[in-house]
Formats: structure tokens, sequence, C-alpha cells
């Protein structure tokens, strides 16, 4: 980016320098670099307060035309990216020689807090920043990716590789265990609906409906400083994005247009269908009568059973259904944006066209979004503006993972079944139900309106007092269509056509008015103060319907249904109300103090307990600005800060303190049910953290680190505990239990090399330790075998530990354990019930992070970065299907036929027996590490030279490479170690797979135009 | 709540003290488009409050539905409760049945391999007490309810809790035909209704003997309460079919043989002209004694969600084998209920149809093998009287003296008349009857009790079979 700007910036000003100006008097000279006396190209001379302007040639040369008054009068700005910029009068010279100083503080970039900004190297808390340069051009599906890996700290998984579906954020690890755990996001001031809306199991990521390409940065509050102005929302850290705004000048156009395929990034080896016949052949036999495969099983032979499970398995079929899965499939992302302005208004539009297919069969995500960015100076004191963003998004989406109609799940079907009949039709011969059937026999699609805005007044009475109000929206229509015709009646039930049609809006209305006052007092002591109130008010309606029984499969709406056979309509809300203050101190720029505070009342808690109250303080300490450091040459930039505070979590149902009745019918008649147990005390989760971190620069900031230490502490967690069914409740949501993270983060920055070859590194490191210190003795389960219980991480997986197989028969065995956990004096046992479940591994990394190479060599860039996650584990819930040594019809993981023969085989996969569930229950069988380092993306990109820019009078033409996932080093065997599938992904639920889709492999290429 | 909101006004009070009128314009505007206070005053619009729930004679009687509705939950007697016991009660060595589904939880059931974590146990479980706990919330609010229909509704909360005990107890524990009644566990009973939950809602499990008491002088209770027809709800004649499973249960033929012949004799119900009319109904047909009402927009049928094929809305999962086939005569009528090569039971085709609990025909059985037992003078009618109209029915050949049958026929022509409607388990527990090579009484035709109750409830022991 800071390469585009340079190029942008100097073809701008050279096309003002060609217009010339009559009666000029001409000012010229060379910039050289203070450094090493090289001469320096593009740096841009600017008479201040006006456009005039131009940019130094590759001698360091320029020459710029003024008028006698400005030739006497006039301030020349000479400023490059990466050089501290000079102002100097011209006074009547016409030479003018300027030696600029490289720019030691790259930290002096402006950061954005909650309800303001703030110079970074007077940040006392933790905030991570990524910035536009870091989003643009990767081909991605929804903007958190774009982030996964480069911030600190910020864990981002992708549920599974479909398009449109839900990512979990974690800043800092779980900070909780029933409430959620996502961050609370905020698109230009204003709280934006993040929730899942989805219509079935799988969550979708309403996220995916911004434009990543209007983004101008993403500051994420990690610590509690920082994220207490968000008081009880602030617990799972803040992001806040902001979009691009125009700057005064010339409207510049930006028109880009990228093309991009997909493969999946990784497959798995099943068995081809003699090797399937084999393993079956062999598995009937040993569990057959008589030892044989001429003995029966429940009274069938062999052939028998075969032709009832799998009809066609004796015709010589070779299937490779997971193939079959996956669709070719090209994407093509058109952008255009136009910005400008003069002094008193600038602006920015754009637009973007995505038309992404992805690599599963059916599945396609499209965006149309339009937005203007409007600022404008009425006066002295009255500045208004609006940020509007519409978008409409269309997703074609498929079953969740655990069902047989998701393309993945095709890979279950026997190889020795064919995926056609004679007439090219789906096959409804197969064991399981034919994926394929879906492909045309049915289609969901999610559609989205949503209007993202905000309008706002800032008014200055008084010098450095700015009061802002602000009111913002954000509405989100969702309709959700699905259609099933009668070709898939076996999934469905509906032999003649079902349909159903979900609408759901969500309107997020916040208004928020507050006064920042910054003044430097005296040299030595400024203050920056900022205080007001905001609140929010969301109210969620939806409308479902459903129909069977269809004429033909051409009729798709519920309205051709003959039997309406569902319908509802429900409506609810929940409202914040915040008052918050903060303070910032600086004393002689040294010495930093911040104190802020947040009260929150919210609909959600009962009376007992509205309100809460959620402080912080920080401080900071910029040594290098001592005396005793600043004599240390090497040192350019030396901070400490600490911080603590406090911060909330209400993201639990709308209103879980009330005991509460919900209607309910038989037969006709309307009845009452008890839903939920009251609980009056209900309040909410409080997070208490620590933060204490170092910022460093070295070498005139070639080299810049942070390092951070944080604990935190979460109490009175809002819990969904289980509770004696025997009551009649499950669960109840109270305030029980604590849990704690501890982590150390680390951030590296290093310009290698400056000059024409520019080489620049980063790297950053993040460890995190979860542990549930308190549930009340609770154990929670999540699916499969996850679990939060005490004294482990959550999530832990929690299982018989599997002991291999006993040589001398082939049973799967497990090691007994104890009740209490691992205890390996009992030794093993065959009989899977009379093994102990214990932990037997993590879906948390140990640490995660990602290292990132930038070059650029005259045209040329390339940058190069790897994401990589550490330490976690993976339990693969569809494993007791898919390498299950045979024990059903389901094609086998090619592993299978490592399987015990004949005694003395040593091996982990125990005799293949039939319906014999032999070593299939739940265990650590199916658990992996699932640590990996993936090369996440490269691109390549090529930026005309000037010369040819000009002959062709455009400011920017760039070509470029982006591959994504391009490499995965892992050990973990199924299709991608990135995974938590869709159907049970929760806060307990990690880690897990079960047939969900493989993240995408992609290859774009793409051209950048500006004009 | 007053600190706090001292505190929001001085806040609101220093800022007034900045004394510029922009503020409070800006912060008006605020107030205004957000009412403050008002607010955070939101009420659920899909949900009312507890208190309100129970405080009308109308909203208790609403409560009363909502206790049906539980109780015809797919958990339960909604299909649950009948096809997994059918699946259990098949003979593993020649396999009546085959379960062919992908569900693994019915698979455990179906292969007597049940596992403690097997989460249709735990649904099961779930849905009983969340039904009985609507039926206690219903009887501790009978004061409010209008003294005309008090004994009616007093009468239908017991008769469900106490067939929902009766349930649980031929699942969760062993039977009662294996003795031990006052040592065996039954399962934990619950009277009262739950409000804030604390640690004395871990309830521990009851002697079989206690549950069965419970659930006796619940249905008793009952019987006296009702009147003799009650619609579509539970009415005496109903108690009474539920009571008669109860004493056939016990052993106690004797009651078992006067309940059975209360219902016949109330005059209330018929055989239907033919075996097929008593099935796949949208509403209860004239045999019909009490059955769980579905249609399109209400209620669940998993009966037909695994016994029928897909072409009738089902999954197919339960497949009827030929060992099954072969024991039916020649020219019975109910052969021809079966379909698809007689592979798929002929019961439950109609995916919005009634799930039937009990029928008469069973109570002309259940008098029958009674009176058999018991020998005369017989109550009610001739057994072979009762059986002949059961045979007649389906055009099979009727007995003529008593000396054509023994019990053994008796009990063979419950199986097949009764046969994927849920009572198969509990007729061989009963007769200490063997599932092939699984004894009557052992633990592994008996559930566990849940894994995540044993989980939360630390005074609840687990069945013996379980805890190998």
């Amino acid at each position: 980016m800071k390469k585009l700007r340079f190029f942008s910036s100097t073809l701008i000003l050279l096309l003002f320098a060609t217009t010339g100006y009559l009666h000029a008097q001409t000012v010229s000279g060379i910039v050289t670099s203070a450094e090493d006396n090289e001469p320096l190209p593009g740096i841009t001379v600017l008479l201040q307060g006006t456009n005039i302007g131009v940019a130094t040639n590759v001698e360091g040369e320029y020459d710029i035309d003024l008028n006698s008054d400005q030739f006497q009068n006039g301030i020349l700005t000479f400023s490059g990216v990466g050089f501290v910029q000079q102002q100097i009068p011209v006074n009547g010279r016409s030479q003018i020689d300027v030696q600029l100083a490289t720019d030691t503080q790259l930290l002096d970039e402006v950061i954005v807090v909650g309800f303001g900004s703030q110079i970074k190297e007077k940040v006392t808390g933790n905030i991570s920043s990524v910035s536009a340069s870091d989003i643009e051009g990767v081909p991605v599906n929804s903007l958190e990716q774009a982030v996964q890996g480069k911030a600190a700290g910020v864990f981002i998984q992708t549920n599974n590789g479909k398009l449109g579906q839900g990512i979990q954020v974690r800043v800092r690890g779980s900070a909780s265990v029933s409430a959620s755990n996502q961050p609370l996001y905020v698109i230009d001031g204003i709280p934006v609906t993040t929730a899942d809306l989805s219509i079935n199991a799988a969550a979708t990521n309403p996220l995916a409906d911004i434009n990543p390409n209007d983004i101008e940065s993403i500051d994420i509050l990690k610590d509690a400083s920082a994220a207490a102005i968000y008081g009880s929302r602030g617990s799972n850290g803040v992001v806040l994005i902001t979009t691009k705004s125009g700057s005064s000048g010339a409207t510049q156009f930006d028109v880009s247009y990228a093309a991009s395929t997909s493969q999946p990034s990784g497959k798995k080896d099943w068995l081809n269908g003699d090797e399937y016949l084999e393993l079956f052949n062999e598995a009937f036999a040993n569990s057959s009568t008589d030892g044989t495969i001429n003995g029966t099983i429940f009274g069938f032979t062999r052939d028998g059973l075969f032709d009832t499970f799998i009809p066609g398995w004796d015709q010589g079929f070779d299937t490779d259904w997971q193939e079959l899965a996956f669709q070719d499939n090209t994407s093509h992302k058109f952008d255009l944006s136009a910005s400008g302005g003069n002094e008193s208004t600038t602006f920015r539009v754009s637009g973007q066209y995505s038309d992404q297919e992805g690599i599963i069969i059916d599945n396609t995500f499209e965006r149309i979004s339009g937005r203007l960015n409007l600022d404008h100076t009425a006066n002295d004191k009255v500045k208004i503006g609006t940020n509007l963003n519409l978008i409409q998004t269309v997703n074609n989406r498929l079953s969740t993972d655990n069902q047989f109609s998701t393309p993945i799940q095709l890979v279950a079907l026997p190889p020795v079944q064919r995926p056609f009949n004679d007439e090219g039709e789906p096959s409804r011969q197969t064991v399981y139900d034919n994926g394929l059937l879906y492909r045309d026999g049915a289609t969901f699609e999610t559609t989205v309106f949503r209007a993202l805005g905000n309008a706002y007044v800032n008014y200055e009475p008084i010098d450095n007092l700015i009061i802002r109000g602000e009111l913002g929206a954000d509405v989100l229509d969702q309709n959700e269509e699905r259609w099933y015709g009668s070709s898939v009646s076996q999934f469905t039930g509906a032999a003649r056509g079902a349909a159903d049609n979900r609408y759901v809006r969500v309107t997020n209305i916040t208004s928020q008015a507050y006064a920042n006052y910054i003044k430097d007092i005296t040299e030595d002591h400024s203050v920056d103060v900022t205080a007001g109130l905001s609140t929010q008010q969301v109210q969620t309606d939806q409308v479902y319907v459903s129909g069977i029984d269809f004429p033909n499969d051409l009729f798709r709406q519920v309205a051709s249904a003959a039997t309406i056979d569902g319908g509802t309509a429900t409506n609810t809300s929940y409202s914040f109300t915040s008052y918050f203050a903060r303070a910032n101190y600086s004393f002689n720029d040294t010495y930093l103090f911040n104190i802020s505070g947040t009260i929150d009342g919210s609909s959600r808690f009962g009376e007992n307990n509205r309100y809460g109250f959620f402080p912080a303080a920080s401080a900071g300490w910029i040594l290098s600005n001592e005396s005793f450091v600043e004599d240390i040459d090497e040192v350019s930039f030396l901070k400490l800060r600490a911080s603590y505070g406090f911060t909330g979590n209400a993201e639990i149902g709308n209103f879980p303190s009330r005991g509460l009745y919900g209607a309910g019918a038989y037969g006709g008649a309307s009845g009452l049910a008890p839903t939920q147990s009251p609980n009056p005390d209900l309040k909410w989760e409080t997070t208490r953290q620590f933060n204490v971190g170092i910022d460093l620069g070295l070498f005139s900031d070639r080299i810049t680190a942070e390092v951070d230490y944080y604990n935190k502490n979460t109490e009175d967690l809002l819990l969904n505990v289980n509770v004696p069914a025997s009551t009649g409740f499950t669960s109840q949501t109270r305030n029980v239990g604590a849990l704690e993270n501890n982590g150390f983060e680390f951030v590296l920055t290093t310009r290698n090399f400056v000059g024409d070859l520019n080489w620049s590194t980063t790297f950053n490191f993040g460890t995190n330790q979860n542990e549930i210190t308190d549930l009340d003795g609770q154990v929670i389960e999540g699916s499969f075998v996850s679990r939060a219980v005490e004294g482990q991480p959550i999530g832990v997986f929690f299982a018989r530990e599997y002991a291999g197989v006993d040589p001398d028969n082939g049973d799967a065995l497990y090691y007994v354990h104890s009740a209490d956990g691992k205890d390996y004096s009992a030794g093993t046992t065959n009989s899977f019930n009379a093994a102990n479940r214990v932990v037997i591994g993590d879906p948390n990394p140990d640490f995660q992070g990602g290292i990132g190479n930038t070059f650029s060599f005259e045209g040329f860039d390339l940058n190069i970065f790897f994401q990589y996650v550490y330490g976690n584990d993976i339990y693969n819930g569809g494993g007791t299907f898919q390498s299950a040594n045979a024990d059903f019809f389901d094609n086998q993981t090619k592993d299978q036929l490592d399987r015990w023969q004949e005694p003395g085989d040593i091996t982990d996969v125990p005799e293949a027996r039939l319906l014999g569930g032999n070593g299939t229950g739940e265990s650590s069988r199916y658990l992996s590490d699932g640590s990996y380092l993936r090369l996440k993306t490269v691109t390549l990109g090529y930026s005309l030279p000037q010369d040819i820019l000009d002959e062709l009078s455009l400011r920017r033409v760039r070509i470029y490479f982006t591959g994504l996932n391009l490499l995965t080093f892992t050990q973990y065997d199924g299709w991608d170690p990135e995974v938590n599938t869709d159907f049970t992904a929760s806060n307990i639920t990690l880690g897990t797979d079960f047939y969900a889709a493989p993240q995408p492999r992609t290859f774009e290429v793409g051209i950048n135009l500006g004009f | 709540m007053k600190a706090k909101e001292s505190k929001i006004d001085l806040i609101f009070h220093t800022m007034k003290k900045l004394k510029s009128k922009f503020i409070h314009i800006f912060v008006l505007t605020v107030f205004i488009t957000a009412g403050c206070d008002g607010l955070l005053d939101i009420n659920p619009e899909q949900s009312i409050d507890e208190e309100i729930a129970l405080s009308t004679s109308d909203n208790v009687e609403a409560v009363l539905v909502g206790a049906y509705n539980a109780l015809s939950d797919d958990d339960l007697l909604g299909g649950q409760l009948l096809f997994e016991p059918d699946l259990l009660a098949d003979n593993p060595v020649t396999n009546e049945v085959q379960w062919t589904g992908t569900f693994e939880e019915p698979e455990q059931i179906w292969r007597k391999d049940i596992q403690v974590e097997n989460g249709q146990v735990a649904q099961t479980w779930i849905a009983a007490y969340n039904a009985i706990n609507l039926t206690n919330n219903v009887l501790s609010a009978l004061d409010v309810v209008d003294a005309d229909i008090r004994d009616r509704v007093e009468g239908e909360a017991l008769f469900i809790r106490g067939m929902i005990y009766f349930n649980l107890l031929k699942l969760y524990a062993l039977p009662y035909s294996s003795g031990n009644i006052n040592t065996n566990l039954g399962v934990p009973i619950i009277t009262t209704p739950t409000s804030e939950i604390s640690e004395a809602n871990e309830v521990p499990r009851e002697t079989v003997e206690a549950g069965y008491q419970q659930v006796l002088e619940d249905l008793q209770a009952a019987e006296g309460l009702l009147p003799q027809a009650n619609g579509i709800y539970a009415s005496a004649p109903v108690v009474a079919a539920i009571l008669s499973r109860v004493h056939l249960q016990m052993g106690e033929y004797d009651l078992a043989r006067q309940a059975a012949d209360r219902v016949i004799s109330s005059g209330n119900y018929a055989l239907t002209p033919t075996y097929e009319e008593a099935f796949n109904r949208t509403s209860n047909s004239s045999e019909d004694i009490f059955s769980m009402q579905v249609s399109e927009q209400d209620g669940a049928n998993s009966m037909n969600l695994f016994y029928a094929t897909s072409e009738f809305g089902g999954r197919g999962d339960i497949l009827v084998r030929p060992p099954h086939i072969a024991l039916y005569e020649v020219g019975d009528d109910r052969l021809s209920l079966f379909y698809d090569d007689t592979t798929a039971t002929g019961k439950w085709k109609n995916q919005f149809g009634n799930v039937g609990v009990v029928r008469l025909a069973e109570m002309y059985l259940t008098r029958a093998e009674a009176n058999f037992r018991e020998g005369a003078p017989f109550v009610g009618d001739d057994p072979i009287n009762d059986l002949n109209a059961i045979r007649g029915r389906v055009n099979l050949p009727l007995y003529n003296a008593p000396t054509d049958f023994d019990l053994d026929d008796i009990l063979l022509e419950r199986k097949l008349e009764l046969m994927f409607e849920g009572q198969l388990l509990h007729d061989l527990k009963r007769t200490q009857t063997d599932v092939g090579n699984i004894s009557y009484n052992s633990g592994q035709i008996t559930y566990p009790i849940p894994q995540r109750e044993l989980d939360v409830n630390p005074n609840l022991e687990q069945n013996d079979y379980y805890e190998q």
C-alpha cells in the first residue's frame, strides 16, 4: 500500500505539473536522503494549503511553478513515505535543496480506539492494527479470513470451506463458556450485526456482507484498557473497522478486476473398488456364523447382505466419490471506486460485484456492494458526514456437514456402487441416499439485503472540544428459500416435493453522543478526555412457512404447496444503554496515564442486576524520551506500559433471568409449558484483565518489537449449567464459575532492506493457555466428545483412550483408567463400556501466528505470508464411519487396509468385523494433532513504470497473481486442519471434524487500474 | 439500582455543567430516540412469566394441554417410546426385524449394545421428566382451577404422570417380574414442580416397588376423578386401559382383567370392521382408546419416520424380516398390511397420522389372557370369545373349544396383533420370556441411566449391567 500511495501521489502531482501556470516563477532543487545523500525519487513537493504540487524524478529533482505571491510567501511541504516531512518557506528562493531524514517514528501512526483515535506512540492499551494492504487482494470470502494470522493473539478459524459460513474468532482465548466468545464488531463507530442468522445448524456469517476492499484499517482492542469503553461487550475484544474515506484533490478512479479458481486444499485417500471388496469380504467372514464368507450374519448370506445394502457391488464399479463432491469453478470480482473532494467536502464512492464459486458443487456466494463515505465541513465549528453501505448477497448454500445431502458425504458411498444410473441420473441404489440427487433436485438460496450506515455531526463550540452526535443503523433483511424436489424425497420424506421460506429482519439502531476534549495545557501537560453515552436497540423479526406436495418440480414456492405443514412468526428485542468516560493525561510526552469507565445497562438482565460498571486504567512510560535511554543510539523507541481493568459479556439469550412459559399446542388446543426456570439474580459476566507490555524500536526503527503478557480472569460466568433432567429442565443460565486465559504475544517487524530493493519482515506469535478454574463441579457436554470441565481448557476432548489392537485376537483395546483420570495401572480392556473416559486432547492451540515477507523491487512487489497454529488436537467425529475397519458399508479410508488379520499382527486398526462394533466407539482412535503451517498467501505484482503510465495517461496499472492456501504442512490426515464442523461448532465443540468441506486453495490473477 | 442511577445522574449533571446548549441538544437527541429508562424494559413476546402461567383456571388448563403436548413428543409417545423398545425386543438370534438406518443410537438399542452416552436414551429421559414437571405444575395449582373442572384437570394430570413413570420403570429399571422389587432401583420419583434449582433437586432413584406404587396411586386416583368420556383426552376408561397394563406387568392378573373389562364394558369403543382401518388414522378410530394426536402442523410421528418407507414419508430404517412374516397363519389379514415385499409394516404409513397408544384389541387380549390364567369365574367374558373377536376380524379360523388354545397361543396372538406398537418388550419381560439368548431380566435389555444425568446428579446410581 505504501508503494501504491507513492505512485498515486506521484502521478497526481505529475498531472498537475503538466497543466502549468502562467506568469510563474519556478522553484527547483534536489531532494536527497539525510542518511546516505542518495537522491530521493517520488517525494511529494506540495505548496501548503493548495493543490499545487509535483514529485521528484528519479534523480531526486523537482521543478515547481509558483505565482509571485506564492514565490514570496508560500511554504513547500516535502513528504514521502518513510521520511520525516519538512516544511520550508520559499522566501523568494528559486533553488531549494532538501535533505529528508528517515522517519524513525513509524509508530507515529494514528490508530482508531473506541470513540476516537490516538497516536500509537501514546497508546497504553493493547491494540492490534491491520491495514488495508493486508486485506486487499486476498481472495477470501469474508474479511476476517484476511486477518488470519496477522494479529497476535487473535485466533481465527473458519468452520469449513463452504462459502458464507461461520468463522470463529477468539481474541486472547475463550473468555466464556456459554455466552458468545466472538468479539464485538464496530464499523465506523457503529456496532453491527454479526450473529448467526442461519435457518439450519450451520452458522452464517453476516460479516461476509462487507466488501473487504472498502476497509482502511482494522484495529482490534485486546486488553481491558482499550476495550473497557465498550463495557459489557468488551470481554471478547472489540474489532473496530474503519472504512476508506476520500481526501481532497482531484477525483481518483480505481478499477480492479480479478479472476480466480480454487481447488480443495486437501483430499483424503479412500479405498477403491477392489480394496473395498477385499476388506468387506474379510469383514463379513470375520463376523459370520462360521467365520468364513459362506456363513451368515443375522441370517443373511454374504450375497444377501451385500445385495440389500450395496446393490451393484458385484458389477465391477469403481467410483471415486470424493471427486464428485467438488466442482470446477471460476470466481470474478470487479471493484470500482472514486474518491476526492475539496477543502470542505471529501467523498469516496465504491462499488463491488463479486461472484464466488466454491470448491463444493452448488456452492456460490455473490456480493453486490455500494458505499458512499462523505464528510463535509460546514464552517469552523460544524462538520457533518455520513457513511452509507448498501449490500446484496446471494449465497447458494449446502446442507450441514451431518447430512447425506452435503456433497462431502458422498465419500461415505462405496466405490463399488455407481453414481449415475443408465439414464445418467443420480443413482438411488446407494447404501446411503446419494447426495448427487441434491445437485439437481434441491436448492437452498439465502439472500441478504443490508443497509449499513451512520450520520454524524461534529460541533466544536470552543477550541479543542468536539462534540459528536451520531446515529447508526444496520438493517439486515435475510430471505432463505429452500426447495426439495420429488427426486430427493428419500431425504425429505416429501414424495411430491417440499419447500420452506424464512424471512428475518434484524434492525440494529445505535445512537450515541460524546464529547472529546484534547488540549496541551502547558508544554508538559496534555489531556484527552472523552465522555458520552450510547444506546443500542436490536429487534429481530422472523417469519417462516413451509409446505409440501407440489404439482410438479417446476413449482418451488410455498404458495403452490397443497399442504402448509408449518409456519411461525416471532419477534424478540434487546437493548443496551452505556455511559462512558475516558481520560488520557500525558506529562512531558513521556509519562502516560489513561483511565476509563463505563456503566452499562441491558434489558437482558433482571431488575436486581440490570447495570454493571466496567472501569479500567493504564499507564505508559516512554523511556526513549528519558536522557538515560536517549543516549543509547541503537534504541530509537522504548515504551513500557501496563493496564488493568474490567470488561463484561452479555451475549446470551434475551431473557435468561426469567422463569418463562411458552406456548405449545396439542390436538388443536393451545397449551402452555415451562421453557425456562427463573434466576432473578442473573448478572454480567465479568473479565478482569491485566496486561503488561514493551514497545521497542531499534536502529532508527528498522527493527520494531512489541512484547505483551496478559492475564485474563473471567468470573461469574454466564453458564448454561446442566441440571438434573428430572427437574423438567436440562440447563439453566447461572453466574457460576470462572476461567482464566494467560498469554504472551510477540510482534516483530524488521525492515531488512531499504532502497531500490525493499524487504520487510513481520512476525507475530501469540500463546494462550485457557483453563476453566471453576464450574461449580459441573461438566458441560458439547457435541461428539467435547466438554467443558474444571481444571481443563475449554472444549477438551473427553473420551476413552484407545490402546490399539490386541495382537492375539484383533480386538480393539482401551485403557481402563479410573473415573478420576488417566491411570494406566489397570491395563487395557476390550470392553468399551468398561473403560473410563478421560481427557484425551485439547482443541486450543498452544500458540499461533504468522510470518510475512514483503519485497519490492522496481515495479515488482512480492508478499509471502505463512500462518501457523500449533499444539491443538482435532477430533474426527466422522472417524467412526470413515475409519471403522469395515463396521458398516461406508467406504473406508485407505489406512484401514492395515487391519489386524492374524494373531501376531501388530497394527492400530482392529480386525475388520462387519456390524461388529470392533473399536468403533468414540475414542482417541479418532484424535489427531491439528498443528499446521500454511503458506497462506503469496502475491506477486507488477506495476507499470511511470513513463509508460504517462503515455497511457493512467495513474496506476498493476497486475498481480495471488495464491491462497498454497501449501499446508500438517500431521492431520483429514481434508484440512482448519476445521470445526458447521452443525456443532460452538464455544465448547471446537476442533471437531465431521465431513467438513476443506478450505479452498485459490489462484487469482487481477489487475488494478488507477486514473 | 438506586446507587447506580445516581452515578448516571452525576455524569449527566457533570456534562450539563459544561454549559453548552449543544451538549443538551445532543444528549437530548439520544434520550429522545432511546427513551433511556424505558429502553431497558423489554418483555419477551413468545413467552410469559411463570407466575402468570399458573394464575388462572384457563391458564392452568393450558398448562395441562402443554403436558399432553410434552407426552406426544417424538422422544416419548410420539414414537421413540414405542419403536425403540421394539428394537430392544427383537430376538438377536432370529432377527424378526433389522435396523438398517444410520442413527447410531437406535442401532445400539437393536444390537443390545447400548452405551451409557446413548443420546436417545437421554432424550427419552429428558422428555419424560419435562412432561412430569408439567403435570406437577398443574397439580400444584389446582386451587385456582374452577371447581367444576378441577377433578378432571387433576385426574388428567395424575394420569399423564402415572403413565410416564410406568414407562420409565419399564425401560430404565429391571422388570417387576424379576423380583427383588424392594431392592432393585427404579427411577427418581418427583411429585412437586420445579422452580429455582438447587441441590435439593438431586433426587436419587426409588426402588422398583416404590415406583410402581406411585404409578398405581396416580392412576387409581385419576380413574376415580375422571369422567367416562373426555374426547381425545384421558377419561376413566383410558386410565383403566393403562392400569390393565400396569397390573399385567406386576403379574396381578385379576386386577388386570378387571381393569380391561372396565374399558370394554364402558361401551365407548368398538373394534374397527377391518384390521387395516385401525391404523393410519388422522382422528381416533372407534377402536382407539388413547392416541397421540398428530396433524400436518403439529405433533410428531416417529413411528412413521422409522417404520415407513420413503414413499410414505419415512426413512424405512426398520426392516421386517422373513422370520417374522413366517409367524402368521396363512390367510391372516394382518399379513396384507405389510408392503414392500413384506419388509415394511403398514401400520405407520400416514406421515401425519395419530400415534396410537392403546386400542381396544389389546383389552380383549389382556382380558383373555388374565381370565385364562386366573380361571373361572371369568370377568366379562370367556377367553375364547375375546380371542375369537380378534381372530374373526382378521379372517382367521375361530376357536371352537377351550382346548383349541393354550397360553402360548394367547401370547402369540397378542404379539402378532400388537406387533410394531411398542408392547413386545414389556410382554416378553413380564412373561419371563428371554429375548433370544438374552435373559428376560438381563440389564442388557434395560436402558442405562443416561450418562448426562449421572454427571449432574451425584445421588443417582447406574444400573449394574452398565457398571461392569
